[in-house]
């Protein structure tokens, strides 16, 4: 099953994280052991899964990235097989890791976080791409909009272990 | 997982780490991406027009080990080769060295991929090149 269908949500990427947060505590609560105690062993192993299947969608749901690529699959497209970057993003994440990383051995803070702010824009351009490409069932769009969206997130990620290094390098008071 | 000695051996000492000039007409440029997991990998090679040996290999890699430690080996591979004995490369040569696992054939799959690309932009040039002696 779907994660939107685990969860009782509608197929859709801009879904509510309110409605998500409900659905997700409401059924946690319904299938919490303490309240199949009378139930039989077979029963309970089935509420177990079931409660697993269902933290598992929630996991799913609430990142862009993971919920884009079910909603895609949802609809028969394989996000990773069918996404080959077009040599420009490429060039285009290249640039920037190896600005990055510049940035880091310099230890440019300035720079690290300029460009940061520059893939945050980038990221919430991607991310109105593919509301846009979902409202409108174009799969392709949404799709290359996922692979941006893919490579971006790996920036942060890099960005974000910078900032841990140098908390660590703080706390050793370096 | 854990990390073969024969990746982290590569990953600590990479080889072949920088760039050449792209636009130097003997050097062909790969530039690859997995979009499984966000990793960049470019791989340039300085060929010789003449007898077509690779003269030289570089690559910058922003990934995890595996994908790091398979481009360092493979600029080690082609160096004294011709293009068409790198063309015949294959990511399992890599698996096999680097002892991969399952989970980390595709960061093989990109390095050859790069070696690839970068051929292929090199014979590009070249042919360019020709067209426009003609």
């Amino acid at each position: 099953m779907d994660p939107f269908s685990t969860l009782g949500l509608s197929l859709r990427f801009d879904l509510d994280v309110a409605e998500l947060e409900r659905r997700y505590r409401d059924l946690q609560r319904a299938l919490h052991p303490d309240k199949h105690t009378q139930a039989s062993p077979s029963e309970r192993r089935a509420t177990l899964s079931k409660a697993v299947e269902v933290n598992e969608a929630y996991r799913v749901l609430r990142d862009d990235l993971s919920r884009a690529s079910a909603l895609l699959a949802a609809h028969g497209v394989n996000v990773v097989s069918e996404s080959k970057a077009d040599p420009e993003l490429l060039m285009e994440v290249m640039e920037l890791r190896e600005a990055l990383a510049e940035a880091r051995a310099t230890k440019n803070d300035a720079a690290v976080a300029t460009l940061a702010a520059r893939v945050k824009a980038l990221e919430d351009a991607t991310r109105r791409a593919m509301i846009e490409g979902f409202a409108a069932n174009d799969f392709k769009k949404a799709a290359l909009s996922w692979t941006r969206m893919r490579y971006l997130r790996r920036f942060v990620d890099e960005v974000n272990a910078i900032a841990e290094e140098k908390e660590n390098a703080a706390a050793r008071g370096v | 997982m854990a990390y073969s000695t024969k990746v982290i051996e590569h990953y600590e000492n990479p080889r072949n780490v920088g760039t050449l000039d792209k636009e130097d007409e003997n050097v062909g440029t790969g530039l690859v991406g997995a979009p499984a997991c966000g990793d960049v990998m470019r791989l340039q090679l300085k060929i010789n027009p003449e007898t077509e040996v690779v003269e030289d290999a570089k690559f910058k890699t922003f990934g995890c080990g595996s994908a790091i430690a398979s481009s360092s080996l493979v600029t080690e591979w082609v160096k004294g080769k011709t293009i068409t004995e790198a063309m015949k490369l294959s990511n399992t040569q890599i698996v096999e060295e680097l002892n991969l696992p399952p989970v980390k054939i595709h960061c093989s799959v990109l390095a050859e991929d790069a070696i690839k690309s970068a051929i292929e932009d090199f014979k590009r040039k070249k042919a360019a090149r020709a067209d426009a002696a003609k």
